[in-house]
């Protein structure tokens, strides 16, 4: 189908997609003509992403915990034309070899799962890397994307973490609280960088009309996560902990504070459930923040992950230690709003979690 | 790092003793730039590498990475950015951003690889729009992201607020010797004069030239006059920024501004003056004010020694001066003129270019030149500008020439 003049960004997305979606072929010539296209070209209705699984998707960065379960899901769903490229054989930062991967591959679908990430630790001491890396990959995704020529390329997501907010941002966060209030110091090189691409991707859609989304997940785990001693987050490294313990038969261990402050977790397939709902139903300007909405505190959580990976020992707190950010919750209504939520219980997810640690971490 | 013999006793040149190094500067035609360039012959710099856009496309990873294998600066000034008002940055957010985040981080980044740490500093230029909306008057340096962006240029400012992280985050990794300053606004020769997207000081001169040619007995601005703004010549941020990079090496970026408020009311009376249009300034007080106060806090900068020499009596003579001769008052604006035409824009600032005199423009000017008092954002028709007023814009085009078309077109 062709249009006599460029569709208008502020067309509003969800009212073409419930004509396209409701079968009504008249409704759907008639929103097309208002909108310029002419009736006699063919009239091809433009799939949803769910159903389009013949359709190229480039899964950026799907060798990590975001992008393999991102990966996973598009497998089960049955996608067949997965683009997958490593760093060896795509570096994103260099931009004339993104341009020429899309020149020659022509994606559909871009999910940009692809990010230098990192603890408190690695984003203190490398910066550059934190900041420079991601803006140079997702400048040069979201650029490449617009400029694929024949509009190839008809819907973009970029994903980013909770992060992004500041840092005494109310709780729950909602969406609204990006750019209320001083970041997080700790990880404001990774934190700017990630807003600069939610705010490109608010701009290429303003000004191209390219159908490019953002989303904002909680705290993650699952497989594939980083258990690093030094670098890997909370819940991973209680898991490592408690393991650790087990095999040695430790009598016990130890975990600073008193287990009192309130985190969510989300655990990353269910993450892959809300990219596709949101790649398949969602074409606004703001991002989405993607919770779990589900709170436990530090406490809970150590006694699960106790539970779960069967250590028989004591658990002690040590009240002596600081016990960290009071509560962190995102505020994802928005999200609830469209009908997604969360499927994977904690105690599921952290069993699931702790198979794959014992399969593919221990004794490597 | 970039001691040039073996000998470690060598004392590193400061900045301004080091005329014969190789300064590349980029943006070297815009309002900033071409200061700086000035600044740069004055001081007696004789190895400065200036690029138009054509010569070398700043968007372009590999080949400012080339550039900069080729030629190895030691220093590097970032004064090339896409620029523009209120108007330019809400129809073009995505040049905006991503223009911006380009240029900056492929000069940045390049400055850092060259080889064999050639470029021994890096200065980074932003401006005071980076701040929050409501940050506090006046604005020092530490409100940078205290607070939600003004939304209408918003893009803009992320764009610049990432590139001072980025001097930041590369400065403490790398010990790259980064530095970022943010200038108040400025004007001066090379300024933009263009009907919609010129700012307040470049838009009362041009409307009172406009009044005085026309003969017409009035110019009407809107609101009381009273909202204080601060303005800064050019050539004092040339000479601020030398003076930075001979002596600054701090993480936090620096302010620049002239530390001088005046009301919009004494700087209206005083472009009246300066050009010499001779009837009634009146004042529409049914009109809104817009933001009441506008002042960054230089008093960083002046701890360090540095004021402001430029009186704004004599920097608006300087400019106005500079405008008639150039007929830039007359002109559209050279940064898009540079982009649409390839390069092929007279490099003496524009003049040729024939006026545009349409009612929809007029309209525009009026409009823009409004909100770009700070006033709020509306769509409430009763609040435009809705019938023509002649006498407030009676421009004697420029019959015959050529006029290169633009995206205000």
């Amino acid at each position: 189908m062709t249009f006599s003049a460029p569709v208008s960004p502020l067309l509003d997305c969800n009212t073409l997609s419930t004509v396209a979606d409701s079968g009504d072929i008249v409704s759907f010539v008639s929103l097309m003509e208002s909108m310029g296209a002419s009736p006699e070209d063919q009239t091809e209705v433009v799939a949803s992403f769910l159903s389009d699984t013949d359709a190229k998707v480039f899964v950026a960065g799907h060798r990590g915990l975001v992008g393999s379960a991102i990966h996973r899901k598009l497998v089960a769903l049955g996608f067949t034309k997965l683009l997958l490229r490593t760093h060896a054989e795509v570096d994103l930062t260099r931009q004339a070899d993104v341009e020429a991967f899309f020149a020659a591959e022509r994606p559909r679908y871009v999910i940009v799962a692809a990010a230098k990430v990192g603890g408190i630790h690695a984003n203190s001491t490398y910066p550059a890397d934190f900041i420079a890396v991601n803006l140079q990959i997702q400048t040069n995704i979201i650029d490449a994307s617009l400029r694929c020529t024949g509009g190839a390329v008809s819907k973009l997501f970029f994903l980013g973490s909770s992060c992004i907010y500041p840092k005494h941002a109310p709780q729950p966060i909602p969406e609204s609280a990006l750019l209320s209030g001083p970041l997080e110091p700790t990880n404001e090189w990774y934190a700017v960088a990630k807003i600069a691409g939610i705010k490109m991707c608010q701009a290429y859609r303003i000004q191209h009309g390219l159908d490019a989304i953002s989303a904002m997940p909680t705290n993650l785990y699952g497989p594939q996560d980083n258990f690093h001693p030094e670098n890997s987050h909370v819940l991973p490294a209680l898991i490592r902990r408690f393991h650790n313990a087990k095999i040695s038969g430790a009598n016990e261990v130890v975990v600073w504070g008193t287990g009192s402050p309130l985190r969510e977790f989300l655990h990353v397939d269910d993450l892959a459930d809300a990219v596709v709902f949101l790649m398949d139903r969602y074409s606004g300007l703001e991002h989405v923040n993607v919770g779990s909405g589900k709170e436990v505190t530090i406490k809970e959580l150590a006694e699960l992950v106790k539970e779960v990976v069967g250590f028989q020992g004591d658990l002690v707190w040590d009240k002596t230690k600081p016990d960290g950010t009071p509560r962190k919750l995102m505020d994802s209504s928005m999200l609830a709003g469209m009908g997604w939520e969360a499927k994977i219980p904690l105690r599921e997810g952290l069993a699931d979690t702790y198979k794959w640690y014992v399969d593919n971490v221990v004794d490597n």
